[in-house]
């Protein structure tokens, strides 16, 4: 009887550990699988597919470095040119089994979308590029954004032509006809009205997203003789407005702006003296990027992988994947090695400080990204044959950020003059 | 100062828009088919001069090879899908409801989106050689290209080539006899079905023409079908189905009150050809230049 008794105890104990075991197990994953959406397809797919060709490359990177705690990572790439609705449907989708974590998305209507249902379905999100400054009105527990928005982004541009062109009188917009380019709108007005209220809009133009042509667009560009054209157009739309209106002489006529312009830069012609973005730090040739040291690695494994040099919605992609990575390895440390939940992983990237190929991200307590705006003007240097950025300036994130919370045009119309006098100048940061 | 630039491009755009809604009313005209599809002949013309044109300066080739290649492209659209197009599926449709020849067409038109993005991609295509080779010109303060200008001349050169293919030559007076009277011209011995292959293909070459010429100034993309032939819609329903010239002064109308908008009141830029087209429709439901006809019961 107690052969019997202690055979079953030791029986007992031994499906006991292996049960414990086994759980173990189940929690490190076989893989960290990511659903990555961007555009793969149309105009928008000039910007999406670095993007995706940066994710790519960072996934190699962390996988060859042993992943994350152990942990390869996979990724499966949904189109965002299928629309809103797919695209909600497919994260669906994918956060029902397929996907332990969500890099998405491009489009800021698309973040819109699926930063609530992120939180409805308690999934991981970072939203590698969307701007909106919108997006954070409502709170959201699991959606962060480690790039800063579009009025930190948009402020920097203006304070940079104010401070090139102290002179202008007669400004011209042309933007994308979508929450995104009428928004760049409202805060590019706004600083002006607040550091230079004499400026006057001569011209603002809202092509449909994705036109082919944009010839009486730039007639009605010439025509209005504005001292700066300002254009957040991007992707396919803004490499066909450079090609159309490059010929047309705009460049020479007028101090062109163009917020997303550095991803043009490779394959197009914009002469010098054309200020140009990479909406926030994501510059991979810049002096912080330089001294940090891995960007360079980075944009050789790109040049070998896609013979071209990483524009910055590569690096965006890839400074979220670092984020995202930062994340997991704090959560892991805080739970002493374990794999954590989403839970715990949700823990970590709150107000989490990570390193990025070319700066310092910090979430602030709305899970809104403060990172540095690098803006500078084309530059020819010898030994790389397209313009580069040059005469730049790197603006201090939080700076240009309004407190959370607050009304960020209001915010915008309580500064004063003095606000651009006390930034640092163009051609400060070598 | 701003009426000149103003005239300009309102020209320029309507060159373009011209093209496609010429041979899409000319269909409608012969055939009596809305061709839905007709949108996808116009991206295919554009993504296939753009590829030819790209192909030719990666050779090393000379730069004004482009210039034919954009003509040839047309010719080769047409010739491809034409008279297979229109002898099998749109031949299918003859004597069916109007309902049935849109789902038919739409779907073709389906079918082509999705040919396209696999032969050429979904990366937008850029082939500007031509416009650049041409150079500018200074209009009224505004530095225009020249190829803008070389389009308002090959528009206006082929509304007068087909008004004279119609109106003198054998196949056009042919083609005249099957619009007033498709039974009538059976009786008198017109072979019918050939003149169907003709006009279809014609309208295919046109929508294909405008594409290719369209690419030196703009980029191709996927969607570039589906935006032209709506916008062919609008100009072709203002002029009145089937009316050649009246789809070259609606041309002119929609592209003067996108111009317009895009002067003096950009937020209505994307819906001013639709206003128009409104407009025009309540006051004549069968556009500017079609006749009221009696409905047979």
């Amino acid at each position: 009887m107690n052969h019997i008794f202690r055979t079953r105890t030791a029986a007992s104990a031994l499906a006991l550990l292996a049960a414990v075991t086994s759980a173990q197990a189940q929690d490190k994953p076989e893989s960290l699988d990511l659903g990555v959406f961007t555009f793969l397809s149309g105009p928008a797919a000039a910007y999406g597919m670095p993007g995706r060709q940066g994710a790519e490359i960072m996934i190699e990177k962390i996988n060859a470095d042993g992943g994350i705690s152990g942990v390869p990572v996979t990724a499966t790439y949904v189109d965002e040119a299928q629309g809103a609705e797919g695209v909600i449907s497919e994260y669906r989708r994918m956060a029902d089994g397929e996907a332990d974590f969500m890099i998405a998305a491009l489009s800021s209507g698309n973040c819109l979308a699926l930063a609530p249902i992120a939180d409805q379905l308690k999934m991981p999100t970072i939203g590698w590029n969307c701007d909106s400054h919108q997006l954070f009105k409502e709170p959201h527990d699991y959606y962060y954004r480690p790039n800063g928005n579009t009025i930190a982004e948009f402020m920097a541009y203006t304070l940079y032509f104010l401070e090139q062109n102290p002179d202008i009188s007669r400004v011209a917009i042309i933007n994308p006809d979508y929450s995104f380019g009428h928004d760049a709108a409202e805060i590019v007005k706004a600083t002006l009205a607040a550091m230079k209220p004499d400026v006057e809009i001569v011209a603002e133009l809202f092509p449909k997203l994705g036109s082919a042509t944009y010839q009486t667009e730039i007639s009605r560009l010439a025509a209005t003789r504005p001292d700066v054209i300002f254009s957040n157009l991007w992707g396919g739309d803004l490499e066909n407005f450079v090609r159309q209106a490059a010929p047309r002489g705009i460049f020479r006529q007028s101090q062109a702006v163009l917020a997303l312009g550095e991803t043009v830069l490779q394959r197009s012609d914009l002469p010098e003296g054309v200020v140009v973005g990479v909406l926030g730090d994501g510059w991979w040739r810049s002096p912080d990027a330089q001294s940090i040291g891995a960007a360079s690695d980075f944009a050789a494994a790109y040049a070998a992988k896609f013979d071209e040099d990483p524009v910055f919605p590569a690096i965006k992609m890839a400074n979220s994947l670092l984020v995202m990575k930062a994340g997991y390895e704090k959560a892991i440390a805080d739970n002493d090695g374990a794999w954590p939940t989403e839970e715990q992983l949700i823990a970590a990237l709150e107000g989490m400080t990570a390193q990025t190929l070319t700066g310092e991200m910090t979430f602030r307590e709305d899970n809104d990204g403060v990172v540095d705006q690098v803006v500078g003007m084309t530059t020819i240097v010898e030994g790389i044959d397209y313009p580069v950025l040059g005469n730049m300036v790197r603006y201090d994130g939080a700076t240009l950020l309004p407190p959370a919370g607050t009304d960020p045009i209001e915010w915008i119309g309580t500064l004063t003059p003095a606000f651009l006098s006390d930034l640092p100048k163009p051609g400060s940061y070598e | 100062m701003v009426f000149i630039p103003l005239i300009v491009d309102a020209l320029a755009n309507a060159a373009l828009i011209f093209f496609v809604a010429v041979g899409l009313t000319l269909v409608f005209s012969v055939l009596r088919i809305l061709n839905v599809a007709h949108g996808s002949f116009y991206s295919i013309g554009a993504y296939l001069a753009a590829s030819a044109g790209l192909w030719i300066v990666s050779a090393g080739a000379p730069g004004w090879l482009t210039f034919p290649t954009l003509l040839l492209s047309a010719i080769f659209v047409a010739v491809l899908f034409g008279p297979v197009v229109e002898r099998t599926l749109i031949r299918w449709t003859y004597g069916k409801s109007e309902a049935v020849q849109v789902l038919v067409t739409f779907a073709l038109f389906l079918i082509l989106e999705d040919l396209q993005r696999m032969v050429f991609g979904v990366q937008s295509v850029y082939q500007d050689t031509p416009m650049t080779m041409l150079g500018v010109v200074e209009i009224g303060g505004i530095v225009y290209l020249n190829y803008q200008l070389l389009l308002i001349a090959l528009a206006v050169f082929m509304l007068i080539a087909l008004k004279l293919f119609i109106s003198y030559s054998r196949t056009g007076k042919l083609l005249s006899a099957v619009v007033a009277d498709r039974e009538v011209s059976q009786a008198m011995g017109i072979d019918t079905s050939r003149m169907f292959v003709i006009a279809f293909s014609v309208g295919v070459f046109l929508a294909a023409l405008g594409g290719a010429l369209a690419t030196p100034t703009s980029g191709v993309s996927p969607g570039l079908g589906a935006d032209t032939m709506v916008l062919a819609f609008a100009v072709a329903a203002i002029g009145g189905l089937g009316q050649v010239e009246g789809a070259a002064i609606a041309a002119i109308i929609v592209a003067f009150a996108k111009v317009l908008a895009i002067y003096f009141a950009p937020s209505l830029d994307a819906v001013a050809p639709y206003l128009v087209m409104l407009a025009v429709l309540v006051v004549r439901p069968y556009g500017l230049f079609g006749t009221e006809t009696a409905r047979r019961i």
